[in-house]
């Protein structure tokens, strides 16, 4: 029916929406609403407009549990405090060098002394023996460790880690951190135990309306059943009241 | 006593932290609902809506009180659900029909509200979920913006950069697209 002739002038697709969201000039709309009185075509659109309004009434996304969400300012406020220890923040390689740095040092320090021979392997400190002495003659078992670092390659050593660590990127205040993770999981878990207690509590409430209505069935089954045992039982009282009668009379005749 | 967003913005720039998560508060519904309506992802809507505020957040100093604070708001919250849907290169998704969770279902009911309706009014959330996915995204935007967020032709207008009558035109169009896909689902 789209062929009915439409007379109105201007934009008829404008008006209509402008009409139908009630977002339109007071003249335009008593012009409109005159217009509306004769042309069948525009009723039909504008009704059928309207209906799918009223459907797209009835999307409503289901909302999360949006404190979840936090606010912002925590993730990005410079005063905020770092999440977790301070080494946690520091890049993945950085701590491997550390490691290795505090091992290296704590070897120096110890002066370790490692030895593979014939009594099999022997670790001594500086602390326990004294040092070798470097003339002394190898014996032919005897494994050297290699590369051997020394106090003073130690040290560089210690003072390049340090200076990289100091001059690498500094993290993203706003990455995912273990405090975020912890929040969401929470929102999670509260999400969760929320929806069990409606859970039940809807369950608990079916029951108890299930028990309602199995009880009033039983009740009536119960007074019906009671009516019939009365019925019966008066009809027996009846029956032997007619008896008692009929005897009274044979006993009176005779 | 109730603030208005403006003063809850001067109050927030003035280094009032309070004030800005009163903000959040008052406005991460709305903008979780444009972001999910838009591009039909929860787990993404929620990132959208958390990148906004963030946005907003930093930028906040920069705020001069040229628009309302809730069309600097949209604006943003628009803007990452174009990148969104262009990242993705795809529409909205909607989440594949379900065999319905009766259990889970029952978790959303109201009191007062039946299993069988709560059912139908899934049912109808999702036919029209559906249709919306297959609109354009600009009659999409406008048909949320109009229909979910009360917004006025010309507020819609100048968060989307084009001229009021383009916004009636999507408007009309996308309307009438979603007609014709309604008509093919079962009406609950």
């Amino acid at each position: 029916m789209t062929d009915i002739t439409c007379t109105l002038a201007g934009d008829r697709e404008h008006t209509l929406i402008a009409y139908l969201y009630n977002d339109i000039d007071p003249a335009e709309r008593a012009v409109f609403d005159a217009h509306l009185d004769g042309c069948a075509r525009c009723r039909r659109d504008l009704a059928s407009l309207g209906g799918v309004r009223r459907r797209l009434a009835r999307w409503q996304p289901e909302m999360p549990k949006l404190s979840a969400l936090g606010s912002p300012h925590a993730a990005a406020s410079p005063e905020a405090p770092a999440a977790g220890p301070w080494y946690r923040q520091m890049p993945a390689w950085a701590q491997v060098a550390a490691a290795l740095l505090v091992l290296g040092v704590s070897a120096g320090l110890a002066n370790l002394d490692v030895r593979y021979d014939a009594n099999g392997l022997s670790i001594h400190t500086g602390w326990s023996r004294p040092a070798p002495v470097a003339s002394r003659p190898t014996p032919v078992n005897e494994v050297r460790p290699v590369n051997m670092v020394n106090q003073d390659q130690l040290a560089a050593l210690e003072q390049r880690l340090r200076t990289e660590i100091h001059a690498a990127p500094a993290p993203r205040a706003f990455s995912t951190n273990d405090a975020e993770t912890l929040r969401r999981v929470r929102a999670l878990i509260d999400e969760s135990e929320k929806r069990e207690q409606r859970e039940l509590a809807l369950r608990v409430a079916q029951v108890l309306q299930n028990v309602d209505a199995q009880r009033q069935a039983d009740l009536s089954k119960i007074d019906r059943n009671l009516g019939l045992i009365q019925n019966s039982t008066g009809v027996e009282i009846l029956k032997q009241r007619e008896m008692v009668n009929y005897l009274m009379r044979v006993s009176q005749r005779q | 006593m109730t603030w208005t967003d403006e003063e809850l913005v001067a109050r927030s720039i003035g280094g009032d932290a309070d004030s800005f998560n009163e903000l959040v508060l008052r406005w991460e519904r709305p903008i979780y609902a444009l972001a999910y309506r838009t591009i039909g992802r929860e787990e993404d809507a929620r990132d959208v809506c958390q990148e906004t505020f963030l946005r907003a957040f930093r930028a906040l100093p920069g705020f001069r009180g040229q628009a309302k604070f809730s069309s600097w708001l949209y604006r943003i919250a628009l803007n990452l659900c174009r990148d969104w849907i262009r990242r993705e290169r795809r529409a909205p998704v909607v989440q594949p029909p379900e065999d319905v969770d009766l259990i889970e279902l029952a978790a959303a009911a109201e009191p007062s509200e039946s299993i069988e309706d709560l059912v139908a009014r899934r049912d109808l959330a999702q036919s029209v979920e559906r249709a919306m996915a297959r609109l354009p995204e600009e009659q999409r935007t406008a048909i949320v913006l109009k229909e979910y967020h009360g917004l006025t032709f010309q507020e819609i207008a100048d968060l989307m950069n084009c001229p009021l009558s383009t916004v009636k035109t999507r408007l009309y169009q996308g309307l009438t697209v979603l007609r014709r896909e309604l008509a093919k689902e079962p009406l609950v």
